[in-house]
Order: C-alpha cells, then structure tokens, then sequence
C-alpha cells in the first residue's frame, strides 16, 4: 500500500464486501466469496461486480427483456459473469444466426475450403 | 461479389492457420477413441435466431432435463440482439438444475468430452469475415478421427459433417468457446480443477443445493484438498438441514487448509446450533485470529456466540 489514502480504501472496500449478504445464511460465508479469494479476485473487483447486477439487470430489460425475467437471469449468472457482460451486451457474440442465410453463408465458405484453403 | 470472393480466397490461402487441427493429426489422437457419436441428444430445428434455445434445449435432453426450446427463448433470448450471450447459455443450465461447465479452447477436450458422452455446445462465426461476425450455437455430437470430421447438429441440419479443419476456423473468431452441461454428479471429462470449482459454486448459488452438493462431492473424489470443495460441500449440507455433515465438511476443510479463517468461521456456526457452544467459540476466535478477508463475518459470529453466552 503507497499511501494511507489505499490503506484507508482497502479498509473501507472490506468493511463493505463484510456489511453485505455473503452467504445465503446469516453468519456462514458463501462458496462462491470463498472461490472468489481463492481465486484471488480482488477486494475492488469483487465490489464492482456486485454493483454490477443491477446494471446488467437493466440493459436487458433495455434490449426487450421483461423485468422479472431480466432479475431471473442475472440472479442466475454468477459475479463473474456479470462483470464480463456489464456494459457489452450491445457488442458481445449474440448466437442466433438465422438457419436458411447460416445454410448459404456456410455453403460459400465450405467451397472455399474444399477448393482453395487444403 | 465475386471479386471479393476472390480477394477472399487468397486473404485465405495467406492466412489461415489452424494449430489444434494440426497438433490432433501429429499426435494421432493422443489417447482419444477414434470414433464417438451420440445418438441420444435429440435434434431441435431452431427456428429464426433461436439456435441458442435450440442448442441449450438439446444439451439439456441430453443430460435428462426434458424441455422445449420456446420455453428456453425467456432465459437465453435477447430480442434487440436477435441472439442469445454465451453467459446466459451457462446461466439458462444451471438454472434446470445441472453443471454448466465452460470448457479451456481446446478441440481435445471438446472431443475429450463427446467420447464420454458428453454433448458440446460451440460457438462459431458463420461468416467470412472477422470483423462481420455471424454469431451461430451448434451442438457436437460425434467425431471420426480417421476421416478427420466431427458431426454437429446445427441450424436446421441434424448431424451435419464437417472436416475438423473447417470446424476450427469456425470457432476461432469466438475464442473457440465451447460449454458442456452436465448431471450434477457427473465431472467433465477434461475438467480443471478451478473451472470445476466455479462451476460447482455457480450452481449452488442458483439455489440448487442438492444438485450442487453431487457436484461438490464429484469435485472432491478427483482433487481431495479442495477448499471450494468442502466449503461447498458443508454450505450445501447446512442448506439441505444437514448439520452433522456440514459439521464433518467443514472440519475437513479446517485440516486440508489450517490458514481457511472462512472454514472456521462456518464451523464456528454449525457447532453452536448443534449445541456446542465451547467447541463453537474456540473455532470463533482461531476465524478471528486468521484475519484476512473473512475478518468482518468471524467478528459477527464471535460477537453472537459471546452475546449467546449471556
């Protein structure tokens, strides 16, 4: 730690990760905070991606989700998970290309293969 | 247009290198059999933009979990994005009870795990170009090493053939991102133990305890030490009401790694409700004195068990 200031930060980022509900039971620590420090995730990464869900949680509901299913899925994603997705939802792989224009495109490359590419 | 197919060719023939194609056909296999197929994962047509309900729907009738892909499109679809996020694959598993497991981008494992029988959902740019990607779910459902082809369903074909080769240039673009979903007390065949651990807690954190606690105890039969392991194998058998065991869990995870403050912290709790309220506060205080980052919640239990005493 370079300075009191980070010293006095760190403190008050753990005071807060303990303030909040860990476990699904009071007083046990959850499974997944335990694979989270063995894992050595950060203190700082840790908090992001709790204040994470409910962004995430909106975006959804931004791209045509209803908000009850938008709230089950995030619950369903763990905290990782969440932080890769906050923000992106616009910009990472969406699988859904459609079957007759995948079966063409495919077509197109599988002769380039065959003929060209081997 | 076809110009740039020919500009493409060459960008092609120049630039395409395809590692683990190659690496599979120099070491011959490498321990893998030299067919598998799956005849048992069922085919689902998608219908338009829907390859990932059709693709998780097939893993899931796969693994014993009967559903329809449209009843999938609520936990996977995003309608503006016309596509479903590889998370949300994961999560839309996890939340009918199984192990949704993300594989390392390796082509010998996702074959690893078909000659288990386990079915494979990759994700593959169907498009020529990188950087106009056409996002695709397939589900693999066999190999044959000698003709070098794997055997996907996908789209609106059921066991489609397809040169190894070909398949890795497919899936490169997506970081050749491959998950399987598993029977909860089933281990993926190319496990690794942190992905596993992961895997475990992600599904216990859906609520599925009696599912994750099969998956805690598959985990622990291959790495015996794991702290994920017994920490979730105790947290699952405190959900489930079983304190003796979550009692014998946590124990074993206090000698398997004696600096776990967490471990003792959980411990500290499950012997006070058994009623051993000595055996209790010592296990407090040792979570205290370990510190780290558990050090707020062991204060609040050795706060509520010296409160108790009174």
């Amino acid at each position: 730690m370079k300075t009191a200031l980070a010293r006095q930060l760190c403190r008050v980022l753990i005071l807060c990760l303990g303030a909040l509900p860990f476990g699904a039971y009071a007083g046990m620590i959850g499974t997944d905070q335990v694979a989270a420090t063995v894992q050595a995730q950060g203190a700082r990464d840790q908090l992001r991606e709790i204040l994470s869900r409910s962004e995430v949680r909106d975006q959804l509901q931004n791209l045509g989700i209803d908000r009850n299913a938008a709230q089950a899925r995030v619950t369903a994603m763990t905290d990782a998970e969440v932080g890769r997705i906050a923000g992106r939802i616009d910009s990472l792989p969406a699988g859904g290309f459609s079957g007759a224009a995948a079966l063409a495109g495919l077509i197109v490359v599988e002769l380039i293969w065959y003929y060209w590419v081997r | 247009m076809f110009a740039g197919f020919f500009i493409v060719l060459c960008l092609l023939g120049g630039c395409v290198s395809l590692p683990q194609t190659e690496a599979l056909a120099r070491a011959g296999g490498g321990g893998l059999p030299q067919r598998a197929e799956l005849v048992a994962v069922p085919f689902f047509a998608q219908e338009d933009y829907q390859c990932g309900p059709a693709a998780l729907a097939m893993a899931l009738n796969a693994a014993g979990v009967a559903v329809a892909p449209g009843s999938l499109t609520d936990e996977v679809y995003v309608p503006a994005r016309k596509g479903s996020l590889q998370v949300e694959m994961l999560a839309g598993a996890r939340r009918h009870g199984l192990l949704a497991y993300e594989l390392a981008p390796e082509l010998k494992d996702v074959l690893a795990e078909v000659a288990a029988g386990n079915a494979v959902i990759v994700l593959q740019n169907l498009g020529l170009f990188a950087s106009r990607p056409y996002w695709h779910y397939a589900v693999i459902i066999g190999y044959d090493l000698q003709t070098k082809e794997i055997f996907l369903h996908s789209g609106a074909t059921a066991r489609r053939a397809m040169k190894f080769g070909l398949f890795e240039f497919l899936w490169l673009d997506g970081g050749r991102w491959s998950m399987v979903a598993l029977a909860p007390g089933r281990l993926p065949a190319s496990a690794h133990e942190e992905r596993m651990a992961t895997a475990a807690a992600a599904l216990e954190r859906t609520g599925h305890a009696a599912e994750a606690h099969l998956a805690y105890t598959a985990l622990l039969q291959r790495w015996p030490d794991s702290l994920v392991g017994w920490m979730g194998l105790g947290n699952t058998a405190y959900a489930l009401g079983q304190s003796a065991e979550a009692e014998a869990a946590f124990r074993k995870a206090t000698t398997a790694h004696p600096l776990a403050a967490a471990a003792f912290n959980n411990l500290a709790q499950v012997l006070a409700e058994q009623g051993k309220p000595e055996a209790a506060l010592e296990a407090a205080r040792h979570a205290v004195n370990l510190g780290g980052a558990s050090l707020p919640a062991a204060q609040a239990t050795l706060e509520q068990l010296l409160g108790q005493r009174h």
